[in-house]
């Protein structure tokens, strides 16, 4: 039992394919692209001095051609989705990478998107009973090693301090990748009878896996996450909490970030070891693949047994706790940017938005100005007080097109342009970032405030809707339900998920993965009715899984 | 009693021995052994728990919640300030560490360093950061580029690391510590200056009015202060039962040295190129610990009201033959009558503890108040009240529970507040002479003396007050000077005195 325990998130938040194209694009990238190779070569900044002085050089350099140009030119999204992605979070200041290779500094406008993942959660996380905690970010080695005998299965990725203070440590200590070895032995000295149950508790941290390959968000060294830890009587009391918090997770998805994910069980090759069962949510990103966007683990009684985590019941019998851990990570942030948008950038939900409305004042004769700038802060003034985020870009230095092209950039849903000929007639133009051109551009919306307030209100939710629907779409269009093997290796070549009957063994799914490159994603709640005969081998199935290609 | 045991002196970094459900209370009293007394009740009150790795506490849910109180504050404060939260990484190359000398000098000795990744050894080492200034710089040297890109205000939320060997105290001195800090860029001094203000202020207003502590606002010696740095402001608190000052916060004007060193240059409106103003600014997890060294007592913690994960505890006082069941309906409708009214209340309704058991573990916890409900109370439609503060009793009618649980709150909240700058206020001693100045140090005083503010004077106090208990330094220089007549002379060297400065010993 104690061999199984491979710690959680470890091999379900973060799977190891990082396709090598993708390498070789953003190598690509970095050659056409003098303005951002500032970015890009801190990549391979290993940290020594010389490399530092390279990195700073090298971005002094850019700089010039940087402020030469007006136009940030981003790769068409339809053209290479990976290119995209990096161009979209180096132009839209959502990270840049830091000075140690595979790190990450998230800026202010990819923070904020964290915040309000944080936001949501954090009450959602009370509501449902969890108090928050802190525990330290070291880990002596002996409990690594303690907790599974297949250490060396995830050693490769654990960053070790052996020096403190100018001096050898006698121990050498982990940076935690995760924290169920700390939590269980801390259960261990918490719980001692029936009423210190249920025990549930979350913490916001930083942890730190060495891997190889990475990407912004999406997978780096060191990420900020919640694990949430919790300790029950009973099985059934640990199941319902396990699927209780993947349902927080699935109601945040859709309503939130309109990513409309799939919610379900993974099969027994992807459930982590050490785990009963584990529920996630598997995303569509814009080019296909899926993105494991938020784990639930049903622990069963295994770490408890390994660690001895015990209670006195309410007859005055010993037995193990129940345990579940779930886990969303900043690699959320990066399944919004991949789920939304299109050749023009990001395309934000309203809800995830730093900013919502982005106010454009317009004039050309100095005589104009002022007035078209009195108009616009009281209208960004009047929304501000509606409890929207609101920004007044105001600046002279750029033309209003510009600022378009900026903003959409950034997915700002909603924007507001006043020039002369609205300020005489009290009223703004009002462009959906969601529908380009003339389209989703309105004219004539009245300045009142009550009136402007309720539109714009109205044209988030909207938004928010609209990009829900638009992504559910998408996924349903690239989802094809198959009843072969063939008919699976035909859609996966074609990009899609593949979703069919399923009792085959974990050799087959094996087979699959190295003949396809897809994986089980999940085993959906949603099955449809009917009696099922197994793709791969024609016996009775009780439930449909989905294959696909991951990141 | 656990007293029979032999503890480790200072209540270090050693694991305590467990106490058994039936032993409440604390088994060291704050007069007599105030450092054993302070590592029992960060630990019986359920903040702390010690943990394998010397100098690392877990904070549990108790403390976290004081933690996120004053974090709602000062996030929504510092916003109102136009400053963003990001988010930068944990691990710093040798490369940018190094390169502020003055700085590392500071920092290395106390420095984390990974070097291996599984079993293979890194080819560089990488620094864990003990604070962000240089993980920070080289981006604002990349990201600031014209006067328009200025201010570029950063703050952030997060851990850092201190390897210090040092006796480490929960929350006071630990290796690993939570905090925020801020980092900004200005194209001017002046700007700059006026920042340093504003968050100090706002870092008083934390002791103050939140926790309930007097500090006072001033500015650090050049010995003290921040290492690479212009000037450090500070708001310092003290700690009558140890006779040590403590630096509550900081607020630093860093000057152009750093942009100097990662060339932070922007062009100004005069298209010249010029080097920005830079400031930093941080509080951590220690406020946790000043607050309950100066307001805890011998039955355990005492929270002030405003940083309290729970105000008001309801507690049933069951009697035989009592209509047992409107007791607990009365606690739960309390509960929800003040919860309604956004006072954080909870009802204990446990039933396999006493009464009497349950007041001294809230006590131990420190809820600022306590609501009793027995079947008098019941009959006369009122409930009875405790303070944590002072014992106070006072029956309340239902009526008008929630107006009066309001004020006593506040009551509770100002009371902490009095009553802590009343002792400090009676540890302060203003002395001239060296002698007094010796004798002051001796009595646990917080002095207050007339100084030549020269460095090699201050290095000199500090070797000659050297000792067991460590040597005494400069703590700050109020902003509020008393006034310093013509021909004062420094306590130390006798030259002319130039100001007042705090002195004594220190955390």
């Amino acid at each position: 039992m104690v061999s199984s325990l491979r710690i959680p998130a470890l091999t379900s938040l973060i799977s190891p394919s990082f396709t090598r194209r993708s390498t070789v694009s953003l190598r690509r990238r970095l050659h056409l692209r003098p303005p951002l190779a500032a970015g890009f070569s801190a990549q391979s900044a290993a940290s020594s001095p010389t490399e530092t002085e390279d990195r700073v050089d090298s971005k002094k350099s850019g700089r010039v051609q940087d402020r030469g140009s007006t136009d940030r030119v981003i790769t068409p999204r339809s053209q290479d989705f990976n290119a995209w992605y990096l161009d979209v979070i180096a132009n839209a200041e959502l990270a840049d990478y830091g000075p140690v290779r595979g790190t990450m500094v998230i800026r202010p406008y990819g923070y904020a998107m964290w915040e309000a993942i944080q936001d949501y959660l954090n009450v959602k996380f009370k509501e449902t009973g969890h108090s928050n905690m802190y525990f330290p970010q070291f880990i002596p080695y002996s409990f690594i090693e303690k907790e599974a005998s297949h250490v060396e299965g995830f050693s490769p990725e654990l960053a070790l301090v052996t020096i403190g203070g100018g001096k050898e440590l006698e121990e050498k200590l982990v940076v935690r990748p995760t924290s169920e070895t700390i939590v269980n032995h801390m259960f261990t000295q918490w719980i001692h009878s029936y009423r210190d149950l249920p025990l549930m508790i979350n913490q916001w941290a930083n942890v730190t896996r060495w891997e190889m390959r990475t990407k912004p968000f999406v997978r780096t060294l060191e990420f900020l996450w919640q694990e949430g830890h919790t300790a029950h009587a009973t099985l059934e009391e640990a199941e319902k909490e396990a699927l209780q918090m993947i349902d927080v997770y699935t109601k945040f998805a859709y309503e939130q970030a309109a990513i409309p994910v799939i919610a379900g069980r993974k099969s027994k090759v992807e459930t982590f070891a050490g785990a009963d069962k584990t529920y996630t949510i598997e995303a569509m990103m814009g080019d296909r693949k899926a993105l494991q966007a938020g784990t639930s683990h049903n622990l069963g009684q295994n770490f408890s047994r390994a660690f001895g985590t015990q209670f006195t019941d309410e007859n005055g019998l010993r037995q193990h706790v129940w345990q579940t851990s779930w886990a969303i990570s900043t690699r959320f942030v990066g399944g919004i940017i991949m789920t939304h948008g299109d050749d023009a950038g990001l395309m934000l939900p309203p809800r995830i938005a730093p900013i919502q409305v982005v106010i454009v004042p317009i004039w050309k004769k100095v005589d104009e100005k002022t007035g078209v700038l009195d108009a616009a802060s009281s209208v960004a003034e009047t929304l501000k007080n509606a409890g929207l985020k609101v920004k007044l870009d105001d600046t002279d230095q750029r033309t209003p097109g510009w600022k378009f092209n900026f903003w959409e950039m950034k997915g700002v849903p909603l924007r507001i342009e006043i020039g002369p000929r609205d300020v005489s007639s009290g009223s703004v133009v009002i462009s959906r970032r969601d529908i380009p051109g003339k389209q989703g551009k309105v004219f004539g919306i009245s300045m009142e405030p009550s009136i402007l307030e309720a539109y714009v209100k109205d044209r988030l939710d909207e938004i928010q809707s609209s990009l829900l629907q638009r992504a559910i779409s998408f996924r349903d269009s690239n989802i094809v339900d198959v009843s072969s093997y063939e008919e699976l290796k035909e859609a996966i070549s074609l990009g899609k998920w593949a979703r069919g009957p399923w009792s085959a063994s974990d050799a087959d799914e094996l087979r699959i993965k190295e003949e396809t490159g897809a994986t089980i994603r999940c085993f959906p709640f949603e099955q449809p009715q009917g009696t099922k005969a197994c793709l791969m081998t024609g016996k009775p199935a009780d439930e449909v899984a989905i294959f696909a290609k991951s990141y | 009693m656990a007293g029979g045991e032999k503890k480790k002196s200072g209540g270090g970094g050693k694991k305590k021995e467990v106490k058994k459900e039936t032993g409440l209370g604390l088994s060291f009293t704050k007069d007599e052994n105030f450092g054993e007394w302070y590592s029992e009740v960060v630990v019986n009150g359920e903040m702390i728990e010690y943990y394998d790795i010397s100098g690392c506490y877990i904070l549990r849910p108790w403390a976290m919640s004081i933690w996120e109180n004053m974090q709602t504050f000062f996030d929504a404060e510092i916003k109102k300030m136009k400053v963003k939260n990001c988010y930068f990484p944990l691990f710093v190359s040798p490369g940018v560490l190094q390169k502020e000398k003055d700085h590392i000098e500071g920092f290395a000795p106390e420095v984390a360093w990974v070097t291996k990744s599984g079993e293979s050894d890194l080819e560089v080492p990488i620094a864990i950061r003990p604070t962000s200034e240089t993980v920070m710089y080289p981006y604002y040297s990349k990201w600031i580029r014209g006067h328009r890109d200025l201010p570029l205000k950063l703050n952030q939320w997060c851990n850092v690391v201190r390897w210090e060997f040092s006796n480490p105290t929960p929350f006071i001195r630990s290796r690993e510590f939570l905090w925020q800090e801020g980092h900004t860029a200005f194209a001017t001094k002046e700007e700059a200056d006026t920042e340093v203000l504003q968050i100090l202020e706002l870092y008083r207003h934390i002791y103050e009015e939140f926790l309930a502590i007097p500090v006072t606002k001033g500015r650090k010696s050049e010995l003290e202060k921040f290492a690479g740095g212009l000037y450090t402001t500070s708001v310092e608190a003290f700690i009558p039962n140890t006779g040590r000052g403590i630096q509550g916060a900081t607020s630093h004007c860093l000057g152009q040295n750093f942009a100097k060193m990662f060339e932070i240059n922007f062009e100004n409106e005069k298209g010249e190129k010029s080097m920005v103003w830079q400031n930093s600014w941080a509080y951590s997890t220690r406020t946790i610990g000043v607050m309950v060294m100066v307001h805890g007592d011998n039955k355990g913690l005492v929270l002030p009201p405003k940083v309290s994960a729970l105000q008001v505890i309801v507690i049933p006082v069951p009697y035989k033959d009592a209509d047992t069941q409107g007791i607990f309906d009365a606690c739960a409708a309390t509960v929800v009558t003040l919860s309604d009214a956004g006072i954080r209340a909870e009802a204990d309704l446990r039933e396999n503890y006493s009464p009497g058991w349950k007041y001294s573990n809230w006590e131990m916890k420190g809820v600022p108040l306590r609501i009793e409900i027995g079947p008098r109370d019941l009959a006369n439609n009122q409930v009875r009240a405790v303070r944590r503060d002072n014992g106070e009793k006072t029956d309340i009618s239902r009526v008008f529970l929630v107006e009066q649980v309001k004020g006593m709150l506040d009551k509770i909240q100002q009371n902490l507040f009095d009553v802590a700058k009343q002792k400090r206020d009676a540890c302060i001693e203003v002395v001239k002479p060296w002698d007094e100045f010796v004798k002051a140090l001796g009595q646990k005083k917080l002095i207050l003396a007339p100084w030549c503010d020269e460095e090699e004077v201050e290095k000199d106090v500090k070797a000659r007050t050297r000792g067991e208990m460590g040597a005494a330094k400069s703590l700050c220089t109020p902003f509020e000077q008393p006034e310093l007549p013509d021909g004062t002379k420094c306590f130390a060297s006798g030259k002319p005195a130039k100001k007042w400065t705090y002195w004594g010993r220190s955390y």
